[in-house]
């Protein structure tokens, strides 16, 4: 843990990408077997390896605990340093400059140490671990020790950087021990199986569960300026499973890599019947009538052990599939997505319920997947995930080849046209404000909305607002268009309040747009255009 | 003994004697040269003769009018019935501590100070007080600085090592202190050295108080020179400095922190300071003897809390105070 630290200091110091590889290279290439996965996991910010359940539990107030006891400084010195430094594992070593016995440290005794801290249960058994370590070991091995436990060295050392240090170490191309650490899910056990040659026997195995490629999340199509370069589908709400199959038998992992098989028998035995064997990637939800139901309804089948019969019945589950990662033997991760679909669509051919392909669908424009995420929305989902065209299945990375985009619905950015006064604390403000969006040169009102800001917002606006007066009906004071905001909205229904014809459902401030000004206020025609979206299911509101 | 703690600065009323006051007054005393100390200019003004050299250049002709008296070491003089004696502070060229005799009352003002012995200037000398106004800019226990021997190390192999590698070395250090002090050492270990025209006017100052700085020239700011550069962290944004031909270093007190990378730019943090770090500050407040100490710069309230828990009677007086310029 001592070269490490020293290691992680100079990698720190140097700010070249090539330089900080190589200098990780030639640190790992002479440690032992055992050091080298130790040393990966620590580097990239974890005292475990990815498939070992236990958890350290130990946060921020345990460690100025420990450290406000080692140190002897007082609490409020201890608090501001720490505010100061920026980083608890770096102040830590700091404030413990001088006060330690400078004992070494090895990576096989720092390794015991996590595993002794993970088993103590309760936080003084913790810090009192902690206390004694601080006191024992040199301050700059306790900065990056603790950083280990807060989970990021900040050493500008990226997962994507460690990989090639460790395919430099190991004498392999980068993009082997890649896929290889995809595979298994550990780049440790991918090292080592480089080093001794073995990288091309590491295969996706059955039964065991890989990383799952994750979605990096977008609040709205803008984030998304080239629709035509993506692939849409919904966004269930459901459990995200794995589903291994092979000779007659299947199993389902969950997030956690957890098997979660035995909550969804009725799943089970569909997926029992594929032929060959498969790895699929795809949702669990509750399904009825041809669409999935909110996730509750299959909440109550985890919580049990085994599921009795009669609950398939009451809570009928699907299994939405939207991937393919293996077939016959066949690893497909490494396949652009449309080839990897296919393959998947050709698995499930003649297929019915519970086995089900998700629907994948295309945009052209920002406007269209608008529309489709209203679609997606009326359909009970929530929201949709993009998919790059031409993108490979990343294990285990949130790499921004998936988009996942979930929100109440679009906003609308609109004027204030009127305001009221509110009731109770805010009797005297103004509280509740109608408001207009663009139609041609004027304005029209389509809704009114009374909440979703601050009080110190409301107060501030309420002077803005009564400067900007210009006629009082009743307790309403009529305002010159001016101030705009961000609504949320459940849907939009037509309405005879409004003379624009339409009234948004259930609007709320999301927040006061003080960068706008009222030209830029969303129009009418998009209003209308999210009221069509809307129609296209028809029995069910937009709202959920 | 009356001492006010203003916006203006410090004030000691019975001597009508101001300690580094930020606008004009009667009479003040300058601990040394830095701005936020001397940025104005007075009626009266004791100060040593290496701060009162600094000064001029600082203030040229602003300063006609102004009686300027030189005030040397360890030797004292009167003033309204009180006995002033300067000692050395190390901090910059100049810098001095100042004790106040009056009615048997021993009253010593540090200004900006250092206890390790500084790459360039006098060691400080530590005095014993009955009351200390000291300065807390490091007051919190993680802040560790090198010694000079250390920094001088540093320095060197960090400079030497990016010519090697066909970079320039570039060292981002305070115009006024350790841009001299850096100077210093490179020229001494023979590397060539070009020095940003903000700093390098001070440099004839040090020469002649026995710091010399053989061989260094003036950078003219075209191109990247084939020697050090020492350039003053305040001129960073508006020089050109591509990635791949330089190695930045950022030389301060504050590299004591990680986070002065992202804040400069700085790849190798050098945290060598003209001020003390909390352990020597710790110790000198403890050498003075001191039983009353005022902080006044810095983590005033941290730095005092933790001299009431050692006994002291520690305040930190209120006093609004624009930004310090040094570290």
């Amino acid at each position: 843990m001592d070269e490490l630290a020293e290691l992680a200091e100079r990698v720190a110091s140097r700010s070249g990408r090539r330089e900080k590889v190589a200098l990780v290279a030639s640190y790992l290439s002479a440690l032992g077997d055992e050091d080298l996965g130790r040393a990966i996991r620590f580097l990239s910010g974890r005292p475990f390896g990815p498939r070992d359940p236990r958890r350290l539990a130990v946060g921020h107030v345990s460690l100025r605990e420990a450290v406000t006891a080692a140190s002897g400084w007082d609490a409020e010195t201890v608090t501001l340093s720490i505010r100061e430094v920026g980083d608890i594992g770096e102040a830590i070593g700091l404030l413990m400059r001088g006060k330690t016995a400078e004992r070494p440290l090895s990576l096989a005794e720092a390794e015991s140490l996590y595993r002794e801290l993970a088993r103590r249960r309760g936080a003084v058994e913790k810090e009192e671990l902690l206390r004694e370590c601080f006191l024992r070991y040199r301050p700059l091995t306790l900065k990056y020790f603790v950083k280990v436990i807060t989970g990021d060295l900040r050493i500008g050392l990226h997962e994507k950087m460690l990989l090639e240090a460790v395919a430099a170490a190991c004498g392999v191309k980068p993009d082997a021990l890649r896929a290889a650490a995809e595979r298994t899910g550990d780049p440790a056990e991918a090292a080592l199986a480089a080093r001794h040659g073995r990288l091309e026997q590491i295969s996706t195995r059955l039964f065991r569960p890989l990383d799952f490629m994750l979605a990096r999340p977008i609040a709205s199509a803008r984030e998304v300026p080239d629709p035509e370069n993506w692939l849409v589908e919904d966004k269930y709400d459901g459990i995200r499973a794995q589903a291994h199959v092979a000779a007659g038998r299947a199993a389902l992992f969950s997030r956690g890599l957890a098997d979660v098989t035995q909550a969804f028998p009725d799943l089970a035995a569909a997926l029992e019947r594929l032929p060959g064997s498969a790895v699929l990637d795809g949702e669990v939800v509750a399904w009825r009538e041809g669409r999935a139901l909110p996730f509750t309804a299959l909440q109550q089948r985890l919580a049990r052990k085994a599921v009795p019969l009669f609950l398939p019945l009451e809570a009928p589950a699907a299994y939405v599939a939207y991937d393919l990662l293996l077939r016959d033997g066949r690893e497909l991760m490494e396949l652009p997505i449309e080839e990897r679909r296919a393959e998947l669509e050709r698995l499930l051919a003649g297929h019915d319920e519970p086995l089900l392909v998700a629907p994948q669908r295309q945009a052209t424009d920002q406007d269209e997947l608008v529309r489709l995420f209203a679609e997606a929305r009326a359909r009970g989902n929530e929201g949709l995930v993009l998919k790059r065209r031409g993108s490979r299945y990343e294990a285990g990375r949130r790499g921004g080849a998936w988009l996942k985009w979930k929100q109440p619905l679009a906003t609308l950015d609109v004027v204030i046209t009127a305001a009221e006064q509110g009731h109770g604390k805010r009797a005297t403000l103004l509280s509740d404000y109608t408001f207009a969006v663009r139609s041609g040169d004027r304005f029209v009102n389509v809704g009114k909305a009374y909440s979703g800001l601050t009080d110190q917002e409301i107060r501030e606006l309420t002077e803005r607002l009564r400067a900007l007066a210009t006629a009082r009906a009743g307790p309403i004071l009529l305002v010159r268009p001016e101030i705009v905001l961000e609504v949320a909205f459940d849907g939009v229904q037509k309405s005879q309040r409004h003379e624009s014809g339409y009234a948004l459902r259930f609007p709320r401030i999301v927040r006061w747009r003080r960068d706008k000004r009222p030209e830029d206020v969303d129009s009418l025609e998009r209003v209308r255009q999210i009221w069509e979206a809307s129609l296209s299911s028809p029995g069910r509101s937009p709202s959920r | 003994m009356r001492v006010e703690f203003t916006g203006q600065g410090i004030y000691l009323a019975d001597l009508d004697l101001w300690l580094d006051p930020h606008h004009r007054q009667r009479r003040a005393w300058i601990s040394h040269a830095h701005r936020d100390h001397a940025g104005a200019v007075h009626e009266e003004v004791y100060a040593t003769a290496e701060t009162l050299a600094l000064y001029r250049i600082q203030h040229g002709g602003a300063l006609e009018g102004a009686a300027l008296r030189a005030v040397p070491f360890g030797q004292s003089w009167e003033l309204c019935g009180a006995r002033l004696t300067a000692y050395p502070a190390a901090h910059v060229l100049g810098a001095a501590q100042l004790l106040v005799q009056w009615r048997g009352l021993r009253l010593l003002y540090t200004g900006d100070v250092k206890l390790l012995p500084p790459l360039c200037g006098r060691p400080t000398e530590t005095v014993r007080a009955d009351r200390l106004i000291v300065e807390s800019t490091f007051g919190l226990p993680i802040f560790h600085f090198l010694t000079r021997e250390q920094a001088r190390e540093r320095i060197v192999a960090f400079a030497r090592c990016a010519l090697e590698e066909g970079r320039c070395p570039v060292l981002l250090a305070h115009e006024l202190g350790r841009a001299q002090e850096v100077a210093h050492v490179l020229c001494q270990a023979g590397v060539p050295v070009a020095v940003h025209p903000a700093a390098a006017r001070y440099l004839p100052v040090y020469a002649e108080a026995g710091f010399p700085m053989p061989g260094w020239d003036e950078w003219n700011g075209s191109a990247l020179p084939e020697a050090a550069l020492v350039l003053p962290p305040r001129f960073r944004a508006s020089v050109q400095l591509p990635r791949r031909r330089v190695r930045i270093a950022y030389v301060s007190g504050w590299a004591a922190l990680d986070n002065a990378r992202a804040r400069t730019g700085a790849e190798e943090l050098i945290p060598y300071s003209d001020h003390a770090g909390f352990e020597e500050l710790l110790e000198l407040v403890e050498a003075t003897g001191a039983r009353e100490v005022d902080v006044v710069h810095g983590y005033t309230g941290a730095f005092a809390r933790i001299l009431t828990l050692r006994g002291k009677l520690a305040r930190a007086p209120e006093r609004p105070r624009p930004e310090g310029e040094n570290g």
